[in-house]
């Protein structure tokens, strides 16, 4: 028997939000799919609003299966979703142009079997608890899979796991350690989103929660790893394209930043704009 | 009440059925892999499904106190399993991966030893916090005695809290714990790296100099998820705290066995499929 210790109120109903934020992922990451028939890299920021687009919807998640006090911490949440999510992302690059959708099904299947070991096999017993390790599953492989975009303009095995090295300005080999699996930025990747999609609950939780700013939260830190993500994607696609998708995440951050203090002091009980502490002169 | 405040009413009941569930599931899983690879594939499942047994049983012996522990209201050191495990599994695994061309027994003895360490420096930094810088003594609230030292706990027990402190058996358990998860997470990455070392050349048609990056990236990465999948599926298991072996939530472990070894197995086999078909 549990008990339901954080009702919902308000806001937009999860389950718009999970199918919001799983079409606008699948379609974003779609979109950049868009590289492979204009053969450039200029679609890559694309995989970046896939990011936002499923972290939001996996901080709403976080929320519901969290409301009920699961007892380890929020961030224990956001570790498995990408721990399993991974997993599903990794395996999934190797069907080529079907690689989100496998990365989707692959993913809600592992998500399903760890809900049923955590609710019935570990006795649980909470009945969001299925739904919200598969959902979490699904968005920590679509997240990585967005990065993996972001990074190198492709979510194919081979795209991610080979690269380019130029020597001396002309001569070019290819490179299995300059790539997003071999160089080692999967690891990036995964703390990138796995902060990214826990952090904005755990900072918003108590009595005070607001949606609206919770997921403008979420917003905002996924903008803040997309700028570190496309920073590192001048190791791996051509500077232009970089500079697109670096451009996008910083309005983009810039943006949800000022609505999210805007959002804050809204719901801050008393805010005062207490200046700096002035310098008392004869000291 | 928030949130925070709120504990789940898991008990400590087995589910008889559930566990027959997830027995039947493990021996799917294992029969898949047997079908796409008889012996390469199968060998290394089986090896991953014991490592991450090793890391959910260890994580039982962890003591990890969570926020009441930061307020010195229990007993255990002041982070959920999430953080603690990562820290002792990755410590292990880091020196086990140093190890890994010294042959499979070297490797993962260094990472047991790599996550011993770890949890023996934080167990014995967090004693330094609890004693001189917050001034409480160590105290267990679940034993009257330390079962290894024999030392009676209650006297030093403050009122209205559950103990505090990390007493010995604490102490002892956090480094069997991060011994056993250290080594776990050193063997599925040394099964996973064999394996890819073996099958990533032919399958991407390069050279084995070529393909190690790759081999060690992924079977690294696999390695991490498979750690946190087991260690967050354990700390669900004992809700979140737990003092030590001492600790009655530590006879849950049957459970944690079984789901471990389905969530290794499941995850282990995604890992092997990535390079069979």
């Amino acid at each position: 028997m549990t008990v339901k210790v954080e009702v919902i109120e308000g806001g937009v109903p999860h389950p718009k939000i999970m199918i919001a934020g799983l079409v606008c992922t699948i379609v974003c990451l779609y979109l950049s799919y868009l590289n492979v028939y204009t053969n450039t890299a200029m679609f890559s920021f694309f995989g970046g609003l896939a990011v936002v687009a499923a972290l939001i919807w996996g901080s709403n998640t976080i929320k519901v299966l969290c409301s009920y006090g699961i007892g380890t911490g929020v961030p224990s949440a956001g570790m498995i979703a990408f721990g399993s999510g991974v997993i599903a992302m990794l395996l999934a690059t190797k069907f080529g142009i079907a690689a989100p959708i496998v990365a989707l099904v692959l993913a809600a299947v592992i998500g399903l079997i760890l809900g049923y070991l955590a609710n019935d096999v570990l006795n649980m017993k909470i009945p969001v608890m299925i739904q919200s390790l598969t959902e979490l599953s699904i968005v920590g492989a679509l997240t990585l899979m967005g990065f993996a975009v972001l990074i190198t303009g492709s979510f194919t095995f081979t795209g991610l796991s080979s690269g380019t090295v130029t020597l001396f300005g002309a001569l070019t080999l290819p490179s299995y350690q300059v790539s997003f699996i071999g160089g080692g930025l999967t690891a990036v990747a995964f703390l990138l989103g796995a902060i990214a999609v826990q952090h904005p609950f755990n900072a918003c939780l108590g009595p005070g929660w607001k949606q609206d700013r919770m997921l403008m939260l979420t917003a905002e830190c996924g903008f803040l790893s997309m700028i570190v993500a496309s920073v590192m994607s001048f190791a791996l696609i051509n500077a232009a394209s970089a500079i697109i998708s670096l451009i996008i995440a910083l309005i983009g951050w810039v943006y949800t930043y000022n609505e999210y203090i805007v959002l804050s002091k809204r719901d801050a009980a008393a805010w005062l704009d207490s200046k700096p502490i002035p310098d008392v002169e004869g000291h | 009440m928030t949130a925070i405040a709120a504990k789940p009413a898991a008990g400590s009941i087995m589910n008889p059925a559930a566990m027959a569930v997830g027995v039947v599931l493990l021996i799917i899983l294992l029969a898949i892999a047997y079908v796409v690879s008889p012996t390469l594939g199968l060998m290394a499942l089986i090896g991953v499904v014991i490592g991450g047994v090793m890391i959910g049983f260890g994580v039982h012996f962890v003591p990890v106190g969570g926020a009441p522990a930061a307020m010195g209201q229990a007993p255990g050191i002041a982070t959920g399993v999430a953080m603690l495990a990562a820290g002792a599994g990755l410590a292990g695994l880091f020196g086990g991966a140093w190890a890994a061309e010294q042959g499979l027994v070297i490797a993962v003895i260094t990472g047991g030893v790599g996550g011993g360490l770890m949890m023996a420096i934080t167990c014995m930094m967090v004693n330094f916090v609890y004693v001189f810088g917050m001034g409480i003594p160590a105290a267990s609230g679940k034993v009257l005695k330390d079962p290894i030292t024999g030392d009676s706990q209650p006297e030093y027990k403050s009122q209205g809290t559950e103990g505090h402190g990390l007493p010995f058996i604490s102490f002892v358990g956090g480094v069997i714990g991060g011994v056993l998860g250290g080594a776990g997470g050193t063997l599925i990455y040394i099964e996973l790296l064999d394996l890819y070392k073996a099958t990533l050349p032919t399958m991407m048609g390069v050279t084995a100099a070529q393909a190690l990056p790759i081999a060690i990236s992924v079977a690294g990465i696999f390695a991490i998820g498979l750690f946190l999948v087991n260690a967050v599926l354990t700390a669900y298991n004992i809700t979140g705290t737990i003092e030590g072996p001492h600790d009655p939530k530590f006879k849950r472990w049957p459970r944690a066995i079984v789901a471990s070894a389905v969530a290794s197995a499941l995850c282990g086999l995604a890992a092997i499929l990535i390079v069979t078909i």
